[in-house]
């Protein structure tokens, strides 16, 4: 099965609505690329705008502003039925009357294709998704898993050059959910069709994405690979999203190119900083709960390290990680230590010291 | 499962849809000539006479008769809305509450049927045979001489017997819908049977009475059958003397203008009603009701006095047909009891052209007003465009018009061409349409809520154009609506009379007009021969309905049954 | 297919052009035994069919009236007259003397010819023999005699806005009364304390009558007869003071479009062959044309009848005031 898929680019798209129950919703100012063969997720909590752009690159709603464009083609004002698009919806909206062959089969039939051509597509598309045999059934014959396999089935079946997914995996419990996710990357490796991936749950997009975008009230955050927003967020809000993380306020002493003098609790250090900052100014770092080390309290920390004291307020024990939440200068910090059977742990009450690398603490202008 | 979200989509993206325009557009267009241009002329013709003029109305309401004509059916469609209510709540109570055998669920539901499908009069003078002064039952059986059916007490009796099965049907689906643990949870709390039927059963069930209340007051309001025969000079109300002003008094302005008089508290009426039904509650929508838990809410003297009323009802409705049935087959009931065919023989002769005539009508009816309800109901409740409100109410106007309205209507607006209808069975045909497929519209809207919009979002993501999307997915989904209102607008083609008595021609006669001349020229013998007809051939057509109703999986006669009402 | 089944259906509901084959369309008031026959009779002796539906008069007047610009009916045949004088008022019938026109009386006919009388009727009590007999009573034979309490609730006639035979009481008790309209109103008041029912038809009272609901009917003269020759056990009589001969009429519609085979149909109506029908077929009412045959039945009948005769001018005229009295001050509660 080849397919081409096509670059998406979305041009300064915005949309305003009332919304049922919650108030105006927005898309603001939205632009967006999506490289032929990528999987671009959009990633942001309930409300932020991320289904209602993926559904205006469907279709189903038009934009106030802006454009989409398809390989260039201006698409902003074409009816959905002529876009060539494959969408998989969170409940997977499976025609009820008609059985697994002819839900599949459907965008073929509408095509008005030969019927041993629709057979021959069908079976082989249902083989890929891992459901042969069931042709004959019906919907709701089906678990919630078997479900979905058929909804992207029949979305890819009509060779689409846009893939598109709004939170498909939601309906599913944890486990299936894993699983699916899996079977839906190596899917959409082996068929390389542009795809848009809408979820909340950020674990699922890091796992699966070429790139996430993060969007928050309508606006995209931040775009980048899962790495690079772990690594580097540019905004608190990007921050607290991917990933658990300590947020810590802290002053600028010196800038320099790439990196900053700050005082963190008293303390000068230097850290590395993406963007310019001033002087004086008030900044937060980011600093990733596994990047912090418990040391007993007269140990020394080897250098360039920083090191301060602190007093263990709480300890979960969690089999292969143990969480501690550590008071230092007023603040509780998160810290998780892996392997906690090797190395041992240490009592709620204990004096310890915390200890991390300046490069783990990561500059974000603004306060948390 | 909370109801599919409303669509989302502007208004204005709607008419981009190369499909959707153009039906949007012929449905604008079949509404504003067929129910917008009549009723124009309509008020041309009473309130224009060269300028405008309120003359005829001014007139009207100075006649002490049509004063009275407005007051009684006022009074009359309360007390009619009130009686059958209370009525079918207790056949709702017995058939739902009580746990009696399925069997007997089956007969209430069989006999409760037959006054929504039967010709018009049948009720009328049944019981003129049975409670006039020297009726059948009063006089020959209880002895009660000088008894005067006719009047209020007659037509109120009357109409709330020919219409509490839409209370019945309408409340029986309310009361079925009750979680049956709600009432459970009042006993647990120590509440005695009485109280919680006072303070749980029955608020849970308002939504459903002031629904079929407000139903039946609609119905009675436009009834022109039943006071035409019982109102007598003591009694008029309003539709029979719009009708009898053109046809008595030679007056069609002052019949149109009595007729806008009705207008008033019949659009009130409704639209009160569409209004409550909207707002429905939400308790009305859980399910499960066939759960173990035995409902007792009823004492057993509370049963006891429920199976009374409804046997008295039952035994009293089944009379009336079987006197109905009886006079068919006797040469002249009451003068002479000798069985005759006589009457039959008519029917299938000189009467056949009138019954192949409402037949081809009514078959006819069904497709063309079958798919315009579902097209109208898709549109209407799928697709937002500017006027969407405006064209759903527009298409409800005949239905919420009394039929004499809509008679005289095109009879004025389409004898002259270029529309020159009128002596064709085309404008039978239009008039039932957009008289009674509202049913089917709403049968419609019921399903489609039901309906997720992403299936139809699939759809059109999968390549297919909307009305491809309409043929293939929408339209199997909403089979039994399609069929409802099929059903429907057949039992109405064969049954109405009000509006279409003044549209019959030369070449095209109805078995209820003939029914009335029957009875206008006192051949009762014929005209319960048509009586019987046509009470077969429908019953016929809603058994083959429900049969395939069920086939779909899609409930039972109930929902065609409320929908008649409806 | 479903493409086949729309055009058939389109073609069905065309409407069929009525002047097909030189076809005469008639709306009549007459109930369909009384009026077929005498249509099926004139199709055998001419070979043009007849096509005709019955309607009451006043729907048949309203549904002329609306048709107006373009008439489906090419004649109106047996209406009461007074439904003829509201179509000559609402100018939907023109003037057609047929051959033989001058043979009918003056007071049988619109002087100008816009329509004629095809036959004279009256009305008469129909009494429920087994009733009076309970009750004592010897038959009604003057208007007066209904004014017995003996009759209160038992009697039962038409009600003026629905149908012309209440017409033809009123103007029979106007013309009773020698033609002193104070005093046949007040007569009108007296006798509704005794009316049990007015009832939609003419005839709507016989079979309750008949049927023992009530003692009297007042009624016109075909249609106790025939309740009569059904079998019912009925006494007919006259009031000695006189009823009013009324008429049902034959008028040509204006833009009639099978005018010639109209005009045609008419000029039989006025032809001895015709009127005898109204002896042979039991229609129950007197012929107008001179030579006509007389019923037998009909001829015993009326032997004590003293009919009085009516200005149909007048009642063209005054139809209306006296239908609104009867409704201001008759019934009025």
């Amino acid at each position: 099965m080849s397919a081409t898929g096509a670059r998406l680019r979305l041009v300064s798209v915005s949309k305003r609505f009332v919304r049922a129950e919650q108030g105006v919703a927005a898309v603001d100012d939205v632009s967006l690329t999506v490289e032929p063969g990528e999987l671009l997720t959009l990633l942001g909590p309930s409300g932020c705008g991320k289904t209602t752009t993926l559904r205006m690159v469907a279709g189903f709603e038009q934009p106030d502003s802006g454009r989409v464009l398809i390989d260039e083609q201006d698409v902003t004002g074409l009816m959905v039925y002529r876009r060539n698009i494959g969408f998989v919806f969170q409940n997977y909206a499976l025609f009820p009357h008609l059985t697994v062959f002819e839900n599949v089969a459907y965008g073929l039939r509408v095509k008005r294709l030969g019927a041993a051509v629709i057979r021959e597509k069908v079976e082989r598309v249902l083989a890929l998704v891992g459901l042969p045999g069931h042709a004959r059934r019906f919907s709701n014959q089906l678990s919630g898993g078997e479900q979905q396999r058929v909804a992207v089935a029949r979305a890819v079946v009509v060779e689409p050059r846009l893939l598109l997914f709004d939170e498909p995996l939601s309906n599913l419990d944890a486990k299936l959910r894993v699983q699916m996710r899996e079977e839906l990357s190596r899917l959409q490796r082996q068929l390389a069709i542009t795809t848009v991936y809408v979820t909340h749950d950020q674990e699922e997009a890091m796992a699966i994405s070429d790139r996430i975008a993060v969007m928050q009230a309508g606006r995209v955050a931040q775009v980048g690979t899962a790495h690079d927003l772990y690594r580097a967020p540019r905004s608190v809000f990007v921050a607290q999203f991917i990933g658990r993380v300590n947020l810590l306020p802290a002053r600028v002493l010196r800038a320099d190119t790439g990196a900053a003098a700050v005082t963190l609790w008293g303390r000068e250090v230097t850290v590395p900083a993406d963007e310019p900052v001033a002087a004086g100014q008030s900044v937060s770092l980011v600093l990733r709960p596994e990047s912090v080390a418990l040391l007993p309290e007269r140990a020394v920390a080897p250098a360039p390290e920083f090191a301060i004291a602190g007093v263990v307020r709480g300890r979960t024990f969690l089999g292969e990680k143990v969480e501690y939440a550590v008071e230092v200068g007023g603040t509780l910090l998160q810290a998780v230590s892996y392997d906690p059977l090797r190395h041992g742990l240490f009592d709620v009450g204990a004096p310890v010291q915390i200890a991390c690398a300046p490069a783990s603490l990561r500059l974000l202008r603004g306060q948390g | 499962m909370s109801p599919a979200p409303a669509p989302v989509s502007s208004p204005r993206a709607a008419l981009r849809d190369p499909v959707l325009a153009p039906v949007v557009v012929l449905l604008w267009a079949a509404v504003a000539l067929f129910v917008l241009y009549p009723v124009t002329r309509l008020l041309a013709l009473t309130f224009w006479d060269d300028g405008p003029t309120l003359a005829a109305v001014v007139e009207l309401v100075g006649s002490w008769q049509h004063r009275r004509a407005l007051w009684n059916s006022l009074a009359l469609a309360g007390l009619v809305g009130a009686a059958g209510t209370a009525l079918g709540f207790a056949f709702a109570l017995l058939a739902v509450r009580a746990n009696l055998p399925r069997w007997v669920g089956t007969v209430l539901d069989t006999i409760v049927l037959l006054p929504l499908i039967s010709p018009p009069f049948t009720a009328a003078i049944a019981l003129i045979f049975a409670l006039g002064p020297r009726g059948l039952i009063s006089y020959h059986v209880f002895g009660i001489a000088g008894l005067n059916i006719y009047g209020l007490g007659g037509t109120l009796l009357s109409e709330t017997l020919t219409y509490f099965p839409i209370a019945y049907l309408t409340l029986k689906g309310v009361l079925a819908n009750i979680d049956p643990t709600l009432e459970d949870g009042g006993f647990s709390l120590g509440a005695r049977r009485w109280r919680v039927f006072r303070t749980i059963t029955v608020p849970l069930a308002v939504p459903g009475i002031a629904n079929s209340f407000l139903l039946l007051t609609a119905a009675s309001l436009a009834d022109f059958a039943t006071p035409l025969i019982l109102g007598g000079t003591k009694f008029p109300v309003l539709p029979t003397q719009a009708f009898l002003q053109i046809t008595g008094l030679y007056d069609m302005r002052g019949g149109a203008a009595l007729s806008f008089l009705l207008l008033v508290p019949a659009l009130a009426v409704f639209v009160a009603q569409r209004w409550w039904t909207e707002r429905r509650s939400v308790i009305t929508v859980t399910g499960k009701a066939g759960a173990a838990t035995r409902v007792r809410s009823l004492s057993p003297g509370a049963v006891a006095a429920l199976v009374l009323v409804c046997a008295l009802t039952v035994l009293l409705v089944l009379t009336f047909y079987l006197l109905i049935v009886f006079a068919s087959m006797v040469r002249a009931l009451g003068a002479d009891n000798s069985f005759s065919s006589a009457h039959y023989a008519h029917v299938f002769s000189g009467g056949l052209k009138a019954i192949r005539d409402t037949l081809v009508i009514a078959a006819v009816c069904m497709p063309v007003g079958g798919l315009f309800a579902v097209v109208l109901g898709y549109v209407v409740a799928r697709t937002r465009f500017p006027g969407r409100r405006a064209l759903e109410f527009a298409a409800m106007i005949n239905y919420a018009l009394p039929g004499t309205i809509v008679g005289i209507a095109y009879l004025v607006a389409f004898n002259d061409p270029p529309l020159a209808l009128t002596g064709t069975a085309f404008i039978l045909v239009i008039c039932y349409v957009f008289r009674y497929s509202l049913a089917g519209t709403r049968a419609t809207t019921a399903l489609l809520a039901q309906v997720d919009p992403s299936i139809e979002e699939a759809s059109a993501s999968l390549g297919a154009r909307r009305d491809v999307t309409f043929r293939r997915i929408v339209l199997p989904l909403i089979r039994p609506a399609l069929l409802a209102g099929m059903t429907v607008l057949f039992i109405r083609a064969m049954t109405a009379i009000s509006a279409t008595i003044f549209l019959v021609s030369l070449s095209w006669s109805l078995v209820t007009v003939r029914i009335l001349e029957g009875i206008t020229n006192l051949e009762l013998g014929q005209a319960s021969a048509f009586s019987v007809m046509v009470i077969l051939l429908v019953y016929a057509a809603v058994i083959l309905s429900s049969l395939i109703m069920r086939r779909l999986n899609a409930g039972s006669l109930g929902q065609a049954g409320t929908l008649l009402g409806g | 297919m479903a493409r086949a089944l729309l055009f058939a259906a389109c073609v069905l509901l065309l409407p069929i052009p009525a002047w097909a084959a030189d076809t005469i369309n008639v709306y009549t008031a007459w109930p369909e035994s009384l009026s077929q026959p005498i249509f099926k009779a004139y199709t055998a002796k001419t070979g043009v069919p007849i096509n005709f539906i019955r309607l009451s008069t006043g729907e048949l007047v309203a549904r002329a009236t609306a048709e107006k610009n373009n008439p489906r009916a090419d004649v109106i045949w047996g209406a009461p007259g007074d439904g003829f004088a509201a179509a000559k008022a609402a100018g939907i019938i023109e003037p057609y003397k047929a051959a033989g026109w001058g043979k009918i009386a003056h007071e049988l006919k619109d002087p100008e010819g816009y329509y004629t009388a095809v036959s004279k009727n009256t009305l008469l009590f129909m009494s429920n023999a087994k009733l009076l007999k309970e009750k004592g009573l010897k038959p009604p034979t003057s208007w007066n005699d209904l004014l017995d309490p003996a009759y209160k609730g038992q009697i039962q006639t038409a009600d003026a806005r629905t149908s012309g035979t209440a017409l033809t009481r009123i103007l029979s008790i106007y013309y009773a009364f020698g033609k002193d309209e104070e005093k046949a109103f007040d007569y009108q008041k007296k006798l509704h304390a005794n009316v049990q029912v007015y009832t939609k038809s003419g005839g709507g009272c016989t079979i309750p009558a008949a049927m023992g609901q009530a003692m009297v009917c007042i009624a016109h003269m075909p249609d106790a007869m025939e309740a009569k020759k059904k079998g019912y056990d009925m006494l007919t009589t006259f009031p000695r003071e006189g009823v009013a001969a009324v008429i049902e009429g034959v008028a040509l519609v204006k833009g009639a479009k099978n005018r010639e085979a109209a005009t045609k149909f008419i000029d039989w109506t006025f032809t001895k062959d015709m009127q005898d029908l109204l002896d042979r077929n039991e229609v129950y009412m007197l012929p107008t044309l001179p030579e006509g045959s007389v019923n037998a039945a009909v001829q015993a009948l009326m032997k004590e009848a003293k009919l009085l005769p009516v200005d149909l001018e007048w009642v063209g005229k005054n139809r209306k005031r006296l239908v609104d009295r009867w409704i201001n001050e008759v019934i009025k509660e």
